[in-house]
């Protein structure tokens, strides 16, 4: 059976800059596969591309087997697109606009007021479908916008950071929505720099990070990439630059990011190595104002593979 | 289907706009009003203006036949306009420049002239001024017509054999008159224009705003270019043209559907100035109304297309707005909107004859000043299809290379 969606060295340049490089991976039919990366890893520039947005420079990708660069037309009719911003006329009500974006997709007559009225049903907004999309909150928006690439019931789904800026309630509500569509058997990719999201949602994940696909796998596949080791973030009350000096060197520690005054270290066993930690810092005269211990998560294989925290 | 259901998605969002129908109506309404008027008001000038130049009379020879002869004639020219005057005042109107010279009849001239004498008349001009030259050159020509009928008749009452009476020698001399006016109106030479007839009278015909209506008409249609180029900015801003290309829509048929949005707005606005133009300022469109219709309908067309090329170039509205005033200007001002192309000359005519604005102008005014019919729209309408389809391919062309 072929992959819903396959890439194959897709390339993206803009001038000298290499915004993709050799990207490749597949999702199932009904899987959910999220791009994870830092800001500026290219997750958007490669979901711009599968879109139809962005031609690549080079390689191919197929959405539901069709090429993008060759059959664009009937990759992009089995597809539903949720961008980062809101794509919608603001001086146009919900209800307008879904009738609007569906007729673009395809549908007619009865056809289309059914499934308008299906759709208000799923994103919540049955009662509110005739105020203009520009008195909405945020939330709101974010939910008709998901509506939207729903219309057409495509076979494949693409969203590109759709719980960027919200509140919690909207953010929980979009979460349950992408798992709802999951089991009605869409495909969907999904693009967050949120770890936990990522890893509550998907089959598979591919890690991003400067243009680069770095890791591949399902979550459990991707945590045992750094064995058993531990995460402790930390906060120090001084630069202490000696103190990061001395915990290099502290048995156990194998990693050790430090950004804006908090401390990550990644270490093979917190019991044994915080206390040598703590005696190292009292020795350089410094203070641990916080300590979290975390136990391997996408985050910690972030750090692992690149030397950099998420947040980076 | 989907460009139609784009077009109208389009046309629902601008009318809903009202400060666009304000735009889009009520200001190239005012607009036709006042250069109409301005247009009327040059009209009445020129019409009380009399360039002829202008000729004391004195007459000392009241009741005399020659005199009153010369007097008429003089007051028939199409050169010499005669202001009666007393003989006191005759010196002073010279002065002050109120006449370009007095002449004077002196007492029994007529007399004299009837007895075969060589009477004379004054003139007081200023011969080294170019009016007095001409006014001498003038009155020797009317004056040499004068004694001529009088010889004529003089003559003819001779050849009777019999002393001539007075009353006889006056119906020879009245004869001999009329024969010289009727040679003078008789077209004994044909003429034929160099120039074309356009030229001679008012350029806008019978009614200044054949050439305001059409003119405020055409330039508000290119305004349009800034309402046309907006609608991709626009859509871009929102991110839904993004939206768009996400769908398996076609870059043609996006453009194709906002074009014919816009198509639709600048054709109502149209619509509306030529329902106005007929009923309101007397401007007859219905003279050939498929020819108008056709001229209408690919000037839309072209502003359309242009404007969907104008909004792929650029990056936001205020670029939008700087492209399309240049282009409303060059457009307005080389297309003959502003006043009509004949009355230039040289480059500028000929460059603006190549005008998309120019062609529109020349269909209405086929039909509004030259009273031509359907015929003469077939051109100007092909010329505007053709400009709007390159503007079109244009625009898809460009659209295609856009950043999203």
């Amino acid at each position: 059976m072929p992959f819903a969606i396959e890439v194959k060295n897709l390339k993206k340049s803009f001038g000298d800059l290499q915004a993709v490089q050799d990207a490749s991976f597949n999702a199932e039919a009904g899987e959910v596969l999220s791009l994870l990366g830092p800001n500026g890893a290219g997750k958007s520039t490669t979901i711009s591309m599968l879109s139809g947005l962005l031609a690549p420079t080079g390689g191919d990708a197929s959405i539901m087997g069709h090429s993008i660069t060759k059959e664009p037309e009937a990759a992009k009719s089995s597809l539903g697109v949720v961008p980062q911003d809101i794509a919608l006329y603001p001086d146009l009500s919900a209800r307008e606009n879904l009738v609007f974006w569906g007729k673009m997709y395809g549908l007619r007559g009865a056809a289309l007021k059914q499934r308008v009225d299906e759709v208000l049903e799923i994103i919540g907004l049955t009662d509110r479908q005739k105020d203009h999309i520009g008195k909405f909150s945020g939330g709101m928006k974010r939910r008709v916008n998901i509506g939207a690439a729903l219309l057409h019931k495509p076979d494949v789904i693409i969203m590109d950071e759709p719980t960027v800026g919200i509140d919690p309630q909207s953010r929980r509500h979009i979460l349950d929505n992408v798992k709802a569509l999951n089991r009605q058997g869409m495909t969907v990719l999904y693009t967050t720099h949120y770890m936990e999201e990522a890893a509550e949602l998907s089959d598979h994940i591919a890690i991003m990070d400067r243009g680069k696909v770095i890791a591949y796998g399902a979550h459990d596949q991707l945590i045992k990439m750094v064995g058993e080791e531990t995460r402790i973030d930390l906060t120090l009350n001084t630069d202490g630059e000696k103190v990061l000096a001395a915990w290099k060197a502290t048995q156990g520690v194998s990693q050790i990011n430090s950004l804006d005054g908090k401390v990550t270290v990644l270490v093979d066993d917190s019991n044994r190595v915080l206390p040598h930690l703590f005696e190292e810092a009292s020795k350089a005269g410094a203070r641990i104002t916080s300590v979290e211990i975390q136990e391997p998560n996408l985050e910690t294989v972030f750090l692992h593979l690149t030397g950099r925290a998420l947040r980076d | 289907m989907r460009i139609i259901d784009l077009t109208l998605k389009d046309l629902s969002q601008i009318f809903r706009d009202k400060r666009s129908l304000l735009f889009l109506v009520a200001m190239p309404i005012i607009f036709t009003l006042f250069m109409g008027f301005a247009y009327k008001s040059g009209k009445d000038e020129d019409a009380v203006q009399d360039n002829r130049i202008p000729l004391g009379w004195v007459n000392n020879d009241p009741g005399g036949v020659v005199s009153q002869e010369l007097f008429e004639m003089l007051s028939n020219s199409d050169s010499i306009r005669v202001v009666e005057l007393a003989a006191a005042a005759a010196n002073d109107s010279v002065r002050k420049g109120e006449v370009a010279g007095v002449l004077i009849a002196p007492a029994g001239y007529s007399e004299q002239a009837e007895a075969g004498d060589d009477p004379q008349l004054t003139l007081v001009t200023d011969t080294n001024s170019a009016q007095g030259q001409s006014i001498y050159q003038l009155l020797r020509t009317s004056v040499t017509k004068v004694m001529s009928a009088m010889e004529i008749a003089r003559l003819s009452a001779g050849m009777t054999g019999k002393p001539a009476d007075a009353s006889e020698l006056d119906a020879a001399f009245a004869s001999a008159s009329r024969a010289w006016a009727e040679a003078d109106s008789a077209s004994l030479v044909k003429v034929e224009l160099a120039v074309e007839e356009s030229f001679l009278g008012d350029w806008y015909g019978d009614n200044p705003y054949n050439q305001a209506s059409p003119g405020i008409l055409v330039q508000f249609a290119i305004m349009g270019l800034v309402s046309s180029g907006q609608i991709l900015v626009q859509e871009r801003k929102t991110r839904t043209l993004q939206r768009m290309m996400s769908t398996s829509m076609r870059s043609w048929e996006i453009i194709a559907g906002h074009t014919l949005a816009m198509f639709g707005v600048v054709f109502l606005q149209i619509a509306l100035l030529v329902v106005f133009g007929q009923l309101a300022l007397g401007v007859d469109y219905l003279r050939s109304p498929l020819g108008a219709l056709l001229v209408s309908v690919a000037l839309s067309l072209w502003v359309a297309a242009m404007g969907m090329l104008i909004g792929a170039m650029v990056k936001d509205d205020s670029q939008v707005i700087l492209f399309a005033l240049m282009a409303m200007f060059i457009f307005s001002a080389l297309g003959g909107t502003w006043f009509p192309l004949e009355v230039s000359s040289g480059a500028f005519a000929l460059i603006g004859k190549a005008m998309p604005s120019a062609w529109a102008m020349n269909g209405y005014q086929n039909i509004l000043i030259r009273g031509l019919g359907l015929e003469s729209a077939w051109l100007p309408t092909g010329m505007l299809l053709v400009y709007a389809l390159g503007f079109f391919v244009l625009a898809v062309w460009r659209f295609r290379k856009m950043d999203m």
